[in-house]
């Protein structure tokens, strides 16, 4: 029996614009988020502020779940995972597990019915102690990645873990497991550069004697980032830019040694740092990987979910009825994550208007 | 391999010496044909890709907290083609690099102290000036490997040949053949190689340079020496029967 | 995720001139696999490990298989030559584990340090040595085992090149054929401080001295861990995986302390053509950035490694260095050195450490052993040579047994019936 159903899967700002976009349209959502919790990776890793502005991301993000959560069109599963897929397009059943959680709910299984599909399971931080890159995140407590640094701008304090002081010197190390054809992850990430600039701003901020500097291979600035992040970390708040990669990050007394060139000064450098962030890319979460092994659909050499038509369409797979958003398909920010959500919401339901229309139901 | 003919100095009217930058300089087509032998190697497309100049490679670079060295230089020069660049780099800066490839650090892959291993191979081929002076004192060393399959030997350590490692290696000159025989394992009771290499292995060896032309490189550096070698490695061959 | 790297490679190779070539080349990730490959596709022959064998981890995950006995001694040219003590140690511990070998006379060096010094070489003939001494090894059934860190990362290197150029192992297979010999690799290229580091529990089982005071450094060859760096070892237990396992390893099994230092990742400043005629380069790259620092920051007993090039340039560094007054003077052993004196082995007899430079006595006190009651028996020895009653030294001299006599004290398993083959 054909649904006029769209299944939502992943509930972080991707799946909730998608869910959002397809009850504004008037047809029906079922948002299925395998967490406990809405709102995907700015809350599961305590996003502080947004890019480029710095705005704080919590009470934003906590909007758009608001506005699913009310919403009669948008029914949500959480702490569930999709388990199984049968069916044809315009007709599939998924098959749904729920994870017992403390005090909500019991686990169980459940089967729905969907016309179409869309998958925003989104990505997960590249691990910087996994291939090695000789950056001792394991070893070092004060090697630390994105990530922990947006909990500690949470916090509202930025301290060195090893003693628990405020850092007089921070650096970045961008293209962390991203633009590397020896870790395998050939692509740029392309927010981590907008990211660490407003990080470094934020730690200026914080810390007006503290000294920032970012070792990058190139400024990834698109668009208005260049004139909203860019020259205000630079002529604001003072952030130092030196084009060099680093090659190794040592001990050296209680702080770190951290090695490259100062290219454009064209001489090799050392210089000693407090604290150094690991500007992490990005890859497809787990939960990407396995959805897309699960409903058969193709994947780039890295993983994501591939996106047939790009660039005109940037959301169908090579699946009938199923569609992508957001990080899924590779490298995204929370712009492109909401507008390629609305975009697979406006083709999900179109495509489940138009068989009705065809098949006179 | 056929050995490279040798490089014709260009004279430029406005200098009043052909060497002017402390090299000879050669026309850009001659500065060309070398690249294109360094490009057109075996090995070039393993060792170059794109390059993002990002200096990763020069943090890692013992040689370049020496001397004004630089692998990155190395790469972007191979990756723009550089010709006039290149040719400079072949006269000082290749013989710089220790070849410890810590610059294969490169995110893209590139492996700029291979590059470096090409360009001095082409350098050695073509009996460039800078060859010759990189390899200045070092012949005995050429002449220990090709002639008796291992590359140093005991009897090297002579009682003035490294005073800067201290007087030990005195001790060692002193008392050699002694302590050579003080050795337990079976093979290596040797000074004048670092063990005992069985004749047709030797012989083996000799095939191995002259099939590759490897013993011809030679002859652009030292001469003198390739004679000798050529000379030994034929007759021993010729003792064991084999036609080259 | 599982790549197909036979793809990507041969698309470039056989694309045609019009097509846009596919540049996806990552490291080969498993270079056993390519192997195993092209000899089912009867290119070459592949010599499998055939006995016991311990399975440890490189750096992206690979498993890499050590195999225990029955090993082919691929020997070191600066390590037989000048550090005689390094290459008898390799021997010693192998005998006291009771594991047989070979030690080949029909052995070449790798030629590598001189190519990586003058460049008077090319990969062909670099190509057929290194083929050349593994069908020696292949003939006589003993699986190789490369003592010297440059012929290990060498023959890495030379691997990648035969398995992604076809034009290369033609021109290799002729003059195989020319020699009567096959194009044969090994499954696995294996360097001995990996054997070392596979056996590092039964080498600290067979330990008789205590190093729990003894504080080290160690100092990673460039040429282990940087030629094709997927094949090295690591483990999460040392150094989280972030660094190699290898002679850090040994260290801890035996008990030592093992400290860090800021210039870990360097070069020792060996330079291949360096050491030998621009030496101010070497010495000062030695001492400034490694011997320096490491007495500095971390003030060891000792230096370990595990390279030819890397012991001879620590070790023989220094001495210049002291005369002006520099801040210099440690100790510098192999891994294999280190064990062995561990495991009671003569400093003399076996360590050969009258042949190092920087001064190793206070380490030896430090580890309780009586260096002047052992070089006078060392001394007593070459007075045997001297005087004709014996033409050389062999194991049993070298744990100090006299012809026919029982082991008064020792580890168990010093036995003296090791089948080793001679030459050929």
């Amino acid at each position: 029996m054909p649904s006029e159903t769209v299944a939502v899967i992943g509930g972080g700002p991707g799946g909730l614009r998608a869910a959002q976009g397809v009850a504004d349209l008037g047809g029906t959502a079922v948002l299925i988020e395998q967490r406990a919790f809405l709102g995907g990776t700015p809350v599961a890793e305590n996003y502080c502020g947004l890019t480029p502005h710095g705005e704080p991301a919590q009470p934003q993000i906590h909007q758009m779940v608001d506005l699913v959560t009310v919403n009669p069109l948008v029914e949500v599963r959480l702490g569930t995972e999709v388990a199984g897929v049968a069916g044809d397009p315009g007709d599939f059943s998924l098959r749904l597990h729920r994870a017992g959680t403390a005090a909500t709910q019991t686990s169980g299984d459940e089967t729905i019915q969907c016309g179409a599909i869309v998958i925003a399971t989104g990505f997960g931080h590249f691990d910087p102690g996994r291939a090695t890159q000789m950056y001792g995140y394991y070893e070092f407590p004060d090697v630390i990645t994105q990530p922990d640094l947006e909990a500690m701008l949470s916090e509202g304090r930025v301290l060195r873990p090893s003693n628990g002081q405020p850092p007089e010197r921070v650096c970045f190390v961008q293209c962390v497991g991203s633009r590397d054809r020896q870790i395998g992850n050939e692509y740029c990430s392309k927010v981590c550069c907008g990211v660490a600039s407003k990080e470094a701003i934020e730690i200026r901020e914080l810390l007006p004697d503290s000294k920032v500097l970012i070792f990058y291979i190139d400024m990834r600035m698109y668009g208005y980032w260049e004139n909203e992040i860019y020259w205000p970390a630079q002529e604001q708040h003072h952030v130092q830019y030196v084009k060099g990669l680093i090659t190794e990050v040592l001990p050296k007394g209680d702080r770190l040694l951290v090695r490259g060139e100062d290219t454009t000064m064209g001489r090799p450098m050392e210089v000693l740092m407090d604290l150094v962030v690991l500007s992490v890319g990005m890859e497809p979460s787990p939960g990407t990987r396995e959805l897309a092994r699960l409903l058969g659909v193709k994947q780039n050499k890295y993983g994501f979910v591939e996106a047939v038509g790009k660039p005109l369409d940037p959301v169908s797979t090579d699946r009938e009825a199923v569609f992508a958003c957001g990080a899924a398909l590779g490298p995204a920010d929370l712009e492109d994550a909401v507008s390629s959500a609305a975009g697979a919401a406006m083709k999900a339901v179109s495509y489940l208007r138009s068989r009705a229309v065809a098949t006179g139901n | 391999m056929t050995v490279a003919a040798p490089l014709q100095a260009q004279t430029d009217p406005q200098y009043k010496v052909a060497d002017v930058a402390g090299y000879t300089e050669v026309s850009y087509d001659a500065k060309a044909r070398l690249f294109e032998q360094v490009k057109s190697d075996l090995r070039f497309g393993d060792y170059l890709y794109g390059c993002y100049e990002c200096g990763i490679c020069v943090g890692a670079c013992p040689s370049a907290k020496f001397y004004d060295f630089s692998p990155r230089r190395i790469a972007q020069a191979a990756a723009r083609e550089d010709v006039e660049l290149i040719y400079q780099q072949m006269q000082e800066d290749i013989w710089e690099c220790s070849q410890c490839f810590s610059c294969l650090r490169c995110p893209r892959g590139n492996n700029p102290g291979g590059i470096i291993t090409i360009m001095r191979e082409v350098a050695v081929r073509n009996g460039l000036a800078s060859a010759k002076e990189a390899l200045v004192g070092y012949s005995r060393i050429i002449y220990k490997i090709m002639s008796t399959g291992t590359q140093v030997s005991p009897d090297m350590l002579g009682r003035d040949a490294f005073p800067d490692w201290g007087p030990e290696t005195a001790d060692v000159a002193d008392n050699l053949e002694l302590w050579r025989r003080a050795l337990p394992p079976e093979t290596m009771h040797t000074t004048s190689t670092g063990w005992s290499v069985a004749d047709r292995t030797l012989v083996e060896l000799y095939l191995i340079w002259f099939e590759t032309g490897a013993l011809d490189m030679i002859a652009q550096v030292d001469p003198s020496l390739h004679s000798i070698l050529q000379e030994l490695m034929e007759d021993r061959l010729e003792e064991e029967g084999i036609e080259l | 995720m599982t790549i197909p790297m036979r793809a990507p490679v041969d698309a470039r190779r056989l694309a045609n001139p019009g097509d846009e070539p596919v540049v996806d080349r990552r490291p080969l990730e498993d270079p056993r696999a390519e192997l195993l490959e092209l000899e089912r596709e009867g290119e070459l022959i592949v010599q499998k490990i055939d006995r016991e064998a311990i399975s440890v981890a490189t750096k992206y995950g690979r498993e890499k298989r050590i195999q225990k006995a029955h090993l082919w001694h691929h020997k070191s040219c600066g390590q037989c030559g000048h550090i005689p003590g390094y290459s008898t140690s390799i021997f010693w511990i192998m005998r006291k584990l009771g594991y047989d070998y070979h030690d080949p006379h029909d052995q070449t060096s790798c030629t590598a340090w001189n190519y990586y010094a003058s460049a008077t070489s090319n990969t062909a003939a670099q190509a057929a040595v290194a083929v050349r001494n593994f069908a020696a090894a292949y003939e006589t059934g003993y699986f190789p085992l490369i003592h010297c860190g440059t012929s290990y990362g060498h023959y890495k290197e030379v691997r990648e090149q035969l398995i992604r150029h076809p034009e290369l192992r033609a021109q290799v297979r002729d003059i195989m054929t020319k020699l009567g010999k096959p194009l044969v690799l090994p499954e696995e290229i294996v360097h001995y401080s990996e054997w070392i580091h596979a056996l590092r529990h039964e080498i600290a089982a067979k330990q008789v001295r205590d190093v729990s005071g003894i504080v080290a450094t160690v100092h990673p060859a460039c040429h282990y861990h940087k030629i094709v760096a997927g094949d090295a070892i690591y483990d999460p237990d040392i150094y989280g995986g972030q660094r190699t396992a290898v002679v850090t390893g040994l260290a801890e099994a035996l008990g030592a302390e093992v400290r860090s230092y800021s210039t870990w990742f360097d070069c020792c400043g060996f330079g291949f053509r360096h050491i030998l005629v621009q030496r101010d380069f070497t010495r000062s790259f030695a001492t400034l950035r490694k011997i320096e620092v490491m007495k500095e920051e971390a003030s060891p007993d000792v230096v370990l490694t595990h390279d030819t090039g890397c012991v001879t340039t620590l070790d023989k560094s220094q001495f210049a260095a002291q005369a002006h007054g520099r801040n210099v003077g440690l100790a510098v052993l192999s891994d294999a050195q280190f064990a062995a004196l561990a495991m009671g082995a003569h400093p003399y007899r076996v360590c050969q450490l009258h042949w190092h430079s920087a001064d190793y006595r206070p380490l030896l006190e430090k580890m309780g052993i009586d260096w002047e009651k052992a070089w006078a028996e060392f001394q007593s020895d070459l007075r045997r040579l001297e005087s004709g009653e014996k033409r050389y030294l062999d194991w049993d001299d070298a744990d100090g047994l006299h012809d026919g006599e029982q082991p008064v004290a020792g580890p168990a398993g010093m036995n003296t019936t090791i089948e080793v083959r001679d030459a050929i």
